[in-house]
């Protein structure tokens, strides 16, 4: 079971480092739905036995992750007409590095975690420290209101994925709140993405600027 | 405590018909001026009766209501000490607003005359509600819309540019003020475990407390280093406003320091350090008052000079209740606080007067007034009397209390202790202060009111009218009757000086005071009799009317006259190095010179060479701080994930050993 696990967890640590390093919009919005999709097998690979709830769960979180939100940003995408991400803040090499050294450092200080017994041998600590690191290096690194979205969903993966170490206790109703959240998260930075492309005529965030005080 | 009069008429009774007659001015302030000067003279000639009362002997009044403020019982009290505010109030707040009636009228000032009204009838009530409160949390409140109901008649003009900074400067300072007092009674309370105010003189541990009241009370009523609000607030608030700044609500810092140095304990420093700020106040504010050539921020400076003569009294007291000396320290107590009220008199009179003449000539630079004493009699006489009284001439109540003061100082002087030097030197510095006052009032009066006209202003000026007039009649009445009869507020000052510490007992009359009345009777009969004894040769012998300062000169013109800055040249220079006064000198060179000038401007140097650079430090370290700020949503997240990783490297490093 937990080379399975370890193997879909080590799929999505990859996936991070391909959104990190990739300068076109719809590769970025293609390796987070497979991340979705990845990240939404682990609830019936983690309880072994097969549950009806949990496998809609599951159900769910993949269609909503890998089909969903990713049919909802293409189309942002399609309305603002940007396909790439120029200049960021942080370029694409250096991400990569920064997100290799973040996937080093989330399994050193994994290790050093007091863990329970049966979490410490699987990947999913690291793995969620990692894509969160991810999320935040996409969020602080890039400068179209497409690619920070896709850091926010990567961050929210992470999330996600800590919240399968509470698998055996969290309730049903917690999973599926955990996903609404997201899913209303979505709802709202697409709406922003809109009102931004409208008033500024640009997804560019550091034209926001303009609006502090 | 004597009983009242009457079972019906009581202080009680009075103040809350006072209090009728002040919601029935904020009630219709606004649409009716005449029921709005009506319920303002029932509440506060409601106030003044009761004030009166309690000082003529009446029970005290103490009151509580079921009634719950903030989950604090309303607890009322008014005692000899609050009375003796009160009756100034009740004064001063029902002259101002006949005053005002003229000098703020409705076509005059269409935006703002019904904000004044509302604004003064609030203010009046919210003063009057901080001398009775007998509770920590109420007197917050009632201090605060005391605060702010100033602060809005302070800028009743507010078209106007430095009418708007100076009530940001008020505003900024009296909040300082209320944050040391909400500290003050919030401290107090948690130390007493109530809200309830009274004297708490045996919890020893309370004196440190001082302080903070001394800088909360001490802002307000403008004592030295702490006056920064004071000049340009007095300036540009209509002047029946500045009468009341200036003759009650600077008292109330007054009232702060005399009710809570009675009621809690204070430090073994408190008196010396009090008698201190008073003599600094005292000599700084009359040497800041030469220098000035406004009118009313001059006066202003004399406010805070009055303020170091009443603080030397109280100072001096505090010091005779640490040193076990009754004698002198009572008599310099019922000095000071008899000056609360001869300023508040003489103090409002001279704004009134001054509002006269802004309100007449339409400007308050002195070099553009002049000549005004043939234009506006009734005002320039009642200004120069004023002037004398404040001068603390005899025979007028300025004389009265200074002179008690004087006693008080001299007694100590006599009494050998650790406070004679201290004493002898602060008599000297009172001295001094007297005489550069009156220095600093010649100036005023010869500038303002002899000479010929500097101005089209000053030519057109006009007496003002029957209701500006009247107020300031009474006032000046006012002065020469406590001038003349001092025995009479007598027994309000003993109370008063009893309430502030009963271990004293009652105060004897010193026996003096009669003889000053006397003299004073007796040097103003000899001078109404050589008034009119002059008067009646002047007629015998006919007059011949000419320019005054004529100099010799066949054309002189109105820019030759002396003018206040050249008047108090000398004076101005004896201060130079605290005044620091600006001067830009154009010199005559060559034979036949082009053109000259001489311009010589007083700055504000505790606020500009203090205050100012002090705040520009904190706005850069505060500039600094916001280039952070600057809105970039990437920066601000990484802010986050820094703080983040900061935050999971403490527990880690933390949770190692």
């Amino acid at each position: 079971m937990n080379s399975t696990l370890n193997l879909l967890i080590g799929l999505a640590m990859g996936l991070n480092l391909l959104a990190l390093g990739s300068s076109r919009l719809p590769s970025v919005i293609r390796a987070m739905a497979v991340q979705g999709v990845v990240l939404g097998m682990l609830p019936v690979v983690i309880t072994r036995e097969f549950h009806w709830p949990v496998a809609l769960v599951a159900l769910v979180t993949m269609g909503v992750k890998g089909f969903g939100i990713p049919a909802l940003l293409r189309r942002a995408m399609r309305a603002a007409n940007i396909e790439r991400e120029i200049e960021p803040f942080i370029g694409f090499v250096p991400s990569l590095l920064l997100g290799a050294i973040g996937t080093i450092a989330a399994v050193a200080v994994a290790q050093r975690l007091p863990l329970l017994p049966e979490h410490a041998g699987t990947l999913l600590v690291p793995g969620a420290l990692a894509t969160i690191f991810t999320g935040f290096v996409l969020l602080v690194g890039r400068v179209k209101a497409i690619s920070q979205v896709c850091g926010y969903l990567i961050m929210e993966n992470g999330i996600y994925l800590f919240g399968m170490l509470l698998l055996h206790s969290t309730p049903l109703l917690v999973e599926s709140g955990i996903l609404l959240d997201l899913t209303v998260g979505v709802f709202v930075i697409g709406i922003i993405v809109d009102r931004i492309q409208r008033a500024f005529d640009s997804l560019d965030t550091r034209k926001l600027t303009v609006l502090r005080e | 405590m004597g009983v009242p009069v009457s079972p019906v008429i009581t202080a009680g009774t009075l103040l809350f018909i006072a209090g009728a007659g002040l919601l029935l001015a904020m009630v219709s302030g606004r649409a009716a001026p005449r029921l709005w000067l009506m319920g303002i003279a029932v509440g506060t000639g409601a106030a003044l009766a009761a004030a009166v009362g309690v000082l003529a002997g009446w029970a005290d009044w103490d009151w509580r209501s079921g009634f719950e403020i903030g989950g604090e019982q309303l607890h009322f009290r008014l005692d000899a000490i609050s009375a003796l505010f009160l009756a100034l109030l009740g004064v001063v707040g029902g002259l101002g607003a006949v005053y005002a009636q003229e000098y703020w009228a409705e076509e005059r000032h269409p935006r703002s005359a019904r904000a004044g009204r509302l604004g003064w009838a609030v203010l009046v009530a919210a003063i009057g509600l901080v001398l009775v409160s007998a509770n920590g949390l109420h007197f917050l409140i009632a201090w605060e819309a005391f605060t702010v109901a100033s602060y809005f008649l302070i800028t009743l003009d507010r078209q106007r540019r430095d009418v708007r900074a100076a009530g940001w400067l008020y505003l900024g300072a009296s909040h300082v003020a209320t944050l040391c007092l909400f500290a003050f009674f919030a401290i107090l309370a948690v130390r007493t475990g109530s809200w309830e105010l009274g004297s708490m003189q045996e919890q020893e541990e309370l004196a440190p407390l001082f302080w903070l009241a001394l800088a909360a009370f001490g802002l307000k009523a403008g004592m030295f280093p702490l006056h920064i609000w004071l000049p340009s607030a007095h300036a540009n608030a209509p002047s029946h406003v500045s009468a009341m700044l200036s003759g009650v609500s600077i008292k109330l810092g007054i009232y702060g320091l005399v009710r809570f140095s009675g009621w809690l304990p204070v430090p073994a420093a408190a008196g010396w350090v009090i008698a201190l700020l008073g003599v600094i106040s005292a000599v700084l504010g009359v040497a800041f008052a030469l220098g000035q050539h406004d009118l009313k921020r001059l006066l202003a400076y004399h406010s805070v000079e009055n303020i170091g003569i009443i603080l030397i009294g109280i100072g001096f007291a505090l010091l005779a209740v640490a040193q076990g000396q009754a004698a002198w320290g009572r008599i310099a107590l019922a000095g000071g606080l008899l000056h609360v009220w001869n300023h508040g008199l003489f103090k409002s009179l001279l704004f009134l007067g001054a509002g006269s003449v802004v309100h007449a000539a339409g400007t308050r630079e002195m070099s553009r007034l002049g000549g005004l004493w043939t234009r506006m009699p009734w005002t320039a006489g009642l200004f120069a009397l004023g002037a004398a009284a404040i001068s603390g001439l005899p025979p007028l109540n300025g004389f009265v209390s200074e002179w008690l003061v004087y006693l008080g100082l001299f007694d100590a002087v006599e009494s050998r202790g650790t406070a004679a030097l201290a004493a002898a030197f602060a008599a000297v510095m009172l001295a001094a202060t007297g005489a550069l006052a009156l220095a600093c009032f010649i100036k005023v009066c010869g500038v303002v009111f002899l000479g010929t006209p500097r101005s089209a202003g000053a030519v057109r000026a006009l007496e003002a009218g029957q209701r500006m007039r009247v107020p300031m009649i009474v006032l000046a009445l006012g002065c020469v009757a406590i001038g003349l009869a001092p025995v009479l507020v007598w027994p309000a000052l003993a109370r008063a000086a009893a309430a502030w510490n009963p271990a004293w007992g009652s105060l004897g009359m010193p026996p003096a005071l009669g003889a000053l009345g006397r003299i004073h009777a007796a040097v103003a009969i000899l001078a109404a009799v050589a008034a009119a004894w002059l008067w009646a040769r002047t007629r015998r012998a006919g007059l011949r009317r000419g320019l005054t300062w004529d100099c010799g000169y066949a054309g002189p013109t109105a820019r030759m006259q002396y003018t206040a800055g050249s008047f108090a040249g000398t004076l101005t220079e004896w201060f130079a190095w605290i005044l620091r006064p600006q001067r830009h000198e154009l010199r005559a060179v060559a034979t036949f010179p082009e053109r000259a000038g001489f311009e010589e401007h007083t700055p504000e140097v505790v606020l500009e060479h203090v205050i100012q650079p002090a705040g520009g430090v904190v706005l850069q370290v505060a500039n600094t701080a916001r280039r952070i700020h600057h809105g970039r949503v990437q920066a601000y997240l990484l802010y986050l994930v820094a703080g983040v990783v900061g935050l999971g490297l403490l527990v880690l490093l933390g949770a190692r050993p």
